[in-house]
């Protein structure tokens, strides 16, 4: 019966997804809804999920239940607890999505809204998942050892300490643009900031119930916790509009960089119960409840893609960011596709909690599935935006200027009608004075969410409301992410400096932790004030960056799967890595190689660095820079990106060389030579 | 929640005189039910589960003396976040 069910169902699917695509592909001239695309997105994920993880379970990977887990192993009921598979699924998907797939594709839909949909669908199926299912399996076969671990294990001493200085670049990078996409985001805008700095005051409250007055009672703190952020939300357009209040909480550009550094390096130096861990519980409901909502109201709505399916600029001559559709949108879009980060997360706190080796397929290929869901939407949200709309809020000031009136112009003058009412009407709408270069994709992906939330649940009235609960939404797992993220490179840098001088590596000792948190704070910090007075938008440049340093992760985390295949005898199907790593090295290597060396000064770091340096020798300016000064501060930045962006070029290529030779001398052998935990657990071998 | 133990305990052992049996089982469903909904909520969120833990140590430590709900939870946040490894993007 099961079977029969099975043979009518999957050509159902299939022809759904078809029929979808045909819809996308035919449309031309008209508006499409957005629901083909989320349905077309939906069947490639159910028919992939069936067919290729499948075939990855049991032929490639050869999944085994009679093997004991390290849940299992070690069960403690506290760190390893083997875990139902649907919880553990929702558990994993929480910690995989963070601000990366819904920044990505809102930038890249300035090619279109088809190249950004092709590339999450190809990548995921044939990367992202294979990536986060096998780096998984290798963990889970490995005790639960982390990726630095893995990669020590199989690929050499030398390679797991190389890997480990790459996570902390990428690292720095990821949390300055993250800072830098909630800089963007509440410049200007005091209803924004008010409900962004209220979640301060209400994690503590939440962090002391749990602590002292309710101990562990964690559901009932976030409870209370809910319902004060979403009071302080609706009162923060109040405080906004008031004549004392509201000025206080309108700040520029570098003063919330300066702010946003001083809570960093506060907030990472409390103790986790009093801020992180409350703000992590807050942040989780609302990101969970937020995706959820946003998948209904889309098919709800049905809201029609504006969007052309592709502009003039896969050129890339495009404001949001340069350089042509090869190779640039498979680094601008990464969480969503593929992402190196997830690697992390793979070989973290999951592989603990796995019940049986055959939940890996859900957890691990279906979890970046969902993941890849989450971006598909997001890329919708900017689409169903009117197109001028989008490139107003997105393109640099230096290219549409200042004024609604400049703005509307210049963006007409692209192809993309609008007038400067529009723009002004927009910014009414969702309560803020502005939206014009508001890039970062968060306030883009706001501005979408409100128009597709306010048409199910509100109308009009409520469409402000709707744009703050999504930069809230955003702000608040972002500010998470500060927090945590400068607490991990706080220890991996300690970690460094304690084999330099030994006492700066203890972690219990208090002049080393500022140190350690002092340099790490310093290290994101300037990336990102470098970010904000960039004259050229900021996003541009670091979101690049941030994109060929995490597909290089990713390309690391493939390579090491690859030879965990070849380790194991399995090379016949080592294609299934080796295909998804040759496509991130091409892609990565070439616009890495690109954003160092191009000759056009909007792509390469060192072409404008030079035109700035030269200028200023002769003693001219160049717009936007106003004193020679600053001209010299951007050509500095630009040679110092080049050299970063040179580093994680080096570094994937050296990781390359290791994994060659392993492999090379992993064929010759007759045997499988991984170092995975035998089947039998220690204690059972002996009865055996 | 030992309370809830001890509810099921008799009512799996008294037998079941028919009246009795109708009135307890829908109760207990309704127990179970809403206990294994807090569980799950609880680890989709990561939420530290005392009850889990305490049903472990019974299980498999009996006699053993075990946390306090206030120092497991503190010791779970601890080490969920204190050294927590890195935050995706």
């Amino acid at each position: 019966m099961n079977k029969v069910a099975s043979i009518l169902l999957w050509p159902v699917i299939a022809i759904v997804g078809a029929f979808s695509f045909a819809a996308l592909a035919l449309g031309r001239g008209e508006n499409v809804s957005a629901v083909w695309l989320v349905t077309a997105a939906l069947c490639v994920y159910l028919i992939a999920y069936r067919f290729y993880s499948k075939f990855i379970a049991e032929k490639v990977l050869r999944l085994d239940d009679t093997r004991q887990t390290p849940a299992e192993r070690h069960n403690d009921g506290m760190d390893y607890v083997p875990t139902n598979r649907w919880v553990l699924f929702g558990h994993h998907f929480a910690a995989i999505a963070g601000a990366g797939p819904l920044v990505g594709p809102v930038l890249a839909a300035q090619m279109g809204f088809l190249p950004g949909t092709l590339w999450i669908l190809a990548g995921v199926v044939v990367a992202g998942a294979v990536q986060d299912f096998i780096v998984l399996f290798a963990s889970v076969r490995r005790d639960g050892k982390s990726l630095g671990e893995m990669i020590k294990m199989e690929l050499g001493p030398t390679a797991g300490s190389i890997a480990l200085v790459g996570v902390l670049a990428i690292m720095i990078i990821i949390l300055a643009v993250l800072s830098l996409i909630v800089v963007k985001a509440l410049t200007g805008s005091p209803w924004g900031l008010f409900t962004i700095a209220a979640t301060i005051p209400i994690a503590l409250i939440m962090g002391v119930y749990m602590r002292f007055i309710r101990p562990g009672r964690v559901g009932e703190a976030s409870v209370i916790g809910v319902a004060l952020l979403m009071t302080a939300l609706i009162y923060g357009r109040a405080v906004a509009g008031d004549p004392t209040w509201g000025p206080m909480f309108t700040l520029d550009g570098p003063q919330l960089a300066w702010a946003l550094i001083l809570y960093g390096a506060v907030a990472s130096s409390l103790p986790v119960w009093l801020m992180l861990a409350p703000r992590d519980y807050l942040s989780t409901f609302l990101k969970i409840g937020t995706i959820v909502a946003l998948a209904i109201g889309i098919y709800y709505v049905a809201p029609p893609l504006l969007m052309p399916a592709t502009t003039r600029f896969i050129d890339g001559t495009g404001p949001v960011f340069s350089g042509a559709l090869f190779p640039f949108l498979f680094i601008t879009i990464a969480c969503g596709s593929v992402s190196g980060f997830h690697a992390l997360i793979s070989s973290g706190t999951t592989p603990k909690m796995i019940e049986k080796e055959t939940h890996m397929r859900l957890i691990g290929f279906g979890g970046m599935l969902m993941e890849s869901f989450v971006a598909i939407m997001a890329l919708t949200a900017a689409c169903v935006l009117d197109p001028g709309i989008y490139f107003a809020m997105n393109s640099p000031s230096a290219a549409i200027g200042t004024t609604a009136a400049n703005a509307a112009q210049v963006i007409s003058s692209w192809g993309f009608t609008i007038t400067p009412e529009m723009i002004n009407q927009t910014a009414a709408d969702i309560g803020e004075n502005s939206i014009l270069s508001r890039a970062g994709g968060a306030p883009t992906l706001a501005v979408g969410m409100a128009k597709i939330l306010a048409q199910a649940l509100g109308g009009k009235t409520m469409e402000a409301f709707w744009y703050h609960f999504a930069i809230l939404f955003e702000a608040l797992f972002i500010l998470t992410a500060v927090d945590a993220g400068t607490r991990v490179g706080r220890f991996m840098i300690q970690d460094m400096l304690g084999h330099v001088y030994k006492p700066l590596g203890n972690t219990e000792f208090l002049p080393a932790n500022f140190v350690g948190t002092g340099l790490c704070v310093a290290l994101w910090g300037y990336f990102l004030y470098q970010g904000v007075i960039d004259p050229l938008g900021g996003i541009n440049t670091l979101w690049q960056l941030f994109g060929v340093g995490n597909q290089m992760l990713a390309g690391i985390a493939l390579l090491l799967c690859t030879s965990v295949l070849v380790k194991m005898k399995r090379e016949r199907y080592v294609w299934v890595t080796l295909v998804p790593t040759a496509w991130l090295l091409i892609t990565t290597l070439t616009a890495g190689v690109e954003k160092i060396f191009h000759s056009d000064p909007r792509i390469g770091f060192v072409a404008l660095a030079r035109k700035f340096s030269e200028a200023a020798a002769e003693g001219k300016l160049l717009a936007p820079a106003k004193s020679i000064e600053e001209m010299q501060r951007v050509a500095f930045n630009n040679y110092l990106d080049a050299v970063v962006c040179g580093f994680f070029v080096l570094l994937v290529l050296a990781m390359c060389v290791f994994a060659a030779k392993i492999c090379l001398q992993a064929l010759k052998q007759a045997n499988p030579t991984t170092h995975e935990i035998p089947p039998l657990a220690p204690a059972q071998g002996v009865m055996a | 929640m030992k309370a809830l133990e001890l509810v099921r305990l008799t009512a799996d052992q008294s037998g079941a005189t028919s009246t009795e049996a109708d009135i307890r089982v829908p109760k207990r469903v309704v127990f179970e039910r809403m206990r294994g909904i807090r569980q799950i909520c609880r680890q989709l969120f990561g939420i530290p589960d005392y009850e889990r833990y305490l049903a472990h140590a019974a299980a498999h430590h009996p006699g053993a003396p075990v946390l306090s709900r206030r120092d497991f939870c503190a010791q779970a946040i601890e080490r969920k976040y204190g050294n927590s490894g890195p935050r995706c993007c």
